[in-house]
């Protein structure tokens, strides 16, 4: 067993997500959700008049005949009637009109009512989509205010080799094996219930994103160690595997890239449902690996997007996974006496990461 | 020092150029995107006519609106009209598709040549400081 030595960044919420941006992507998103307010109003009256107009044409053929006061023009009326009470000619779309009976309008009608309630459901849906992305950039901000600090700590064991290439498979082994090596040093000295109750918080979360990644992989080796890395259990090294693995997911940038990329709207959405039990920090973090993976996959076109990757330029976050996995062992010896000197006020282990808040 | 300077303006002058072709390369995608929407509704609409067509009597009468006035039309024309506007507005889509796809390249390429002006501007300025 190698020294472990404890490494680690301690960054600003607000460095990453800078609160302007945040307001402005929490904007643009809220006037599209005006938008489509907008649009849901319009459909709405579309189905209210259909609606009366079926109404009217069942009452008019009840009466051979109707005494009516005919518009002339734009200010005159004269007595008039309404005669042929049941013949109706009806627009059935680009300048054509048909003869129909007051029985078979009404069937046109109908059609024509169900195809609105269809758009306003598919509108329906697009807006709680919208709706979704607002409120986590109301959290967003409300947690940059709070001066939430993310702290990454990357632990190494100078006996197992660390071979950051691609392929997760490849990862989980050798931090596996590192899993092992520091269940055996650290358990004796940890017996916080905080940190059991973290542990199984971990637990689920780990299930939840392998059973979302065997999903979309079908490896079994990883499934297995995946297994295993949730039953060895070590909070610090799982959150770091993971953690790490995920941004590897995102450096190779495989079918989980294009997986995060294919979700259009909402980008949160695949990692965070992986990751709704865990802290708050990783939660952020994952938010942050789809913008960087968004840079990398220039595929989609929509503002908050744009926005998003904007972020994205003017950061170095992207940089800063680049440097870890090329140059992990150069970064070591540089990271290695900041992290001592700020985790000098830290406990021997590092299980506080969730309640660290600079003040 | 001044050829430096001259160099610097040059660049600017290009990054400006380059800037100007991109606003007009967003713009075109743009009214590409509302020329787009606009044939997909009259798709939408030709479609649904169809439909009912579909549904008439083969005595029905049909009529169409042209101008002030409504012509009567025979039912099997109205259907063949309807199909050949169909076919022409699908044809007219997939070819904004293809004009689209061109334009966002164009701006993808556009996009990495400012940078680079931006890069080398940068790095000018940065010599200038220095010396």
């Amino acid at each position: 067993m190698g020294k472990p030595e404890v490494k680690g960044t301690v960054t600003s919420l607000s460095s990453m997500f800078p609160p302007e941006e945040v307001q402005k992507a929490a904007k643009m998103v809220e006037e599209k959700l005006s938008e489509k307010q907008n649009e849901m109003n319009q459909l709405k009256e579309f189905i209210a008049d259909n609606t009366s107009l079926v109404n009217l044409v069942q009452k008019l053929p009840d009466e051979l005949h109707h005494d009516i006061m005919v518009p002339f023009g734009k200010a005159a009326f004269f007595p008039g009637g309404l005669i042929h009470t049941n013949e109706f000619l009806v627009l059935l779309g680009e300048s054509y009109y048909a003869d129909r009976t007051a029985k078979q309008t009404v069937e046109i009608l109908k059609r024509r009512g169900k195809s609105l309630m269809s758009k306003v459901d598919a509108l329906k849906a697009e807006m709680q989509d919208l709706k979704a992305e607002a409120s986590f950039f109301d959290s967003t901000t409300s947690e940059v205010a709070e001066d939430l600090v993310e702290i990454k700590e990357y632990e190494e064991d100078n006996s197992t080799e660390r071979v950051f290439q691609s392929g997760p498979a490849e990862l989980e082994s050798p931090t596996l094996a590192e899993a092992d090596n520091k269940m055996d040093s650290k358990l004796g000295a940890s017996k916080d219930d905080e940190y059991a109750r973290l542990m199984s918080r971990l637990d689920e979360l780990e299930k939840e994103e392998l059973a979302a990644e065997d999903d979309g992989e079908n490896d079994e080796d990883e499934d297995e160690d995946a297994n295993a890395t949730e039953t060895d259990g070590d909070e610090n090294e799982l959150t770091e595997a993971a953690f790490q693995w995920k941004k590897d997911e995102g450096y190779s940038s495989r079918d989980h890239g294009q997986r995060y990329s294919e979700c259009t709207g909402l980008t949160a959405e695949p990692v965070t449902q992986g990751e709704m039990s865990h802290g708050r920090i990783i939660h952020q973090d994952s938010k942050m690996l789809n913008p960087s993976i968004n840079a990398s996959v220039p595929s989609e076109k929509k503002p908050v997007q744009t926005s998003k990757s904007e972020f994205d330029s003017s950061k170095a976050f992207t940089g800063s996974i680049v440097e870890h996995t090329e140059n992990l062992e150069k970064k070591i010896p540089g990271q290695n006496t900041t992290s001592s000197e700020s985790s000098g006020s830290k406990p021997s282990k590092p299980v506080s990461r969730f309640k660290m808040q600079r003040k | 020092m001044s050829s430096s300077s001259t160099a610097l303006r040059e660049l600017q002058r290009d990054l400006e150029n380059k800037a100007n072709d991109l606003s007009k390369l967003q713009k075109d995608i743009a009214k590409n995107h509302q020329v787009r929407k606009k044939y997909t509704i009259q798709l939408g609409e030709n479609e649904l006519v169809l439909k009912e067509l579909d549904l008439l009597n083969e005595d029905a009468n049909v009529y169409k609106l042209i101008g002030p006035v409504l012509v009567k039309q025979d039912l099997a024309e109205a259907n063949a009209n309807v199909r050949k506007r169909i076919e022409y507005i699908s044809a007219e889509l997939k070819r904004l598709d293809g004009s689209l796809q061109d334009l966002e390249e164009k701006q993808h390429s556009k996009r990495e040549a400012i940078l680079k002006v931006q890069q080398r501007i940068q790095s000018h300025q940065a010599g200038k400081a220095k010396a």
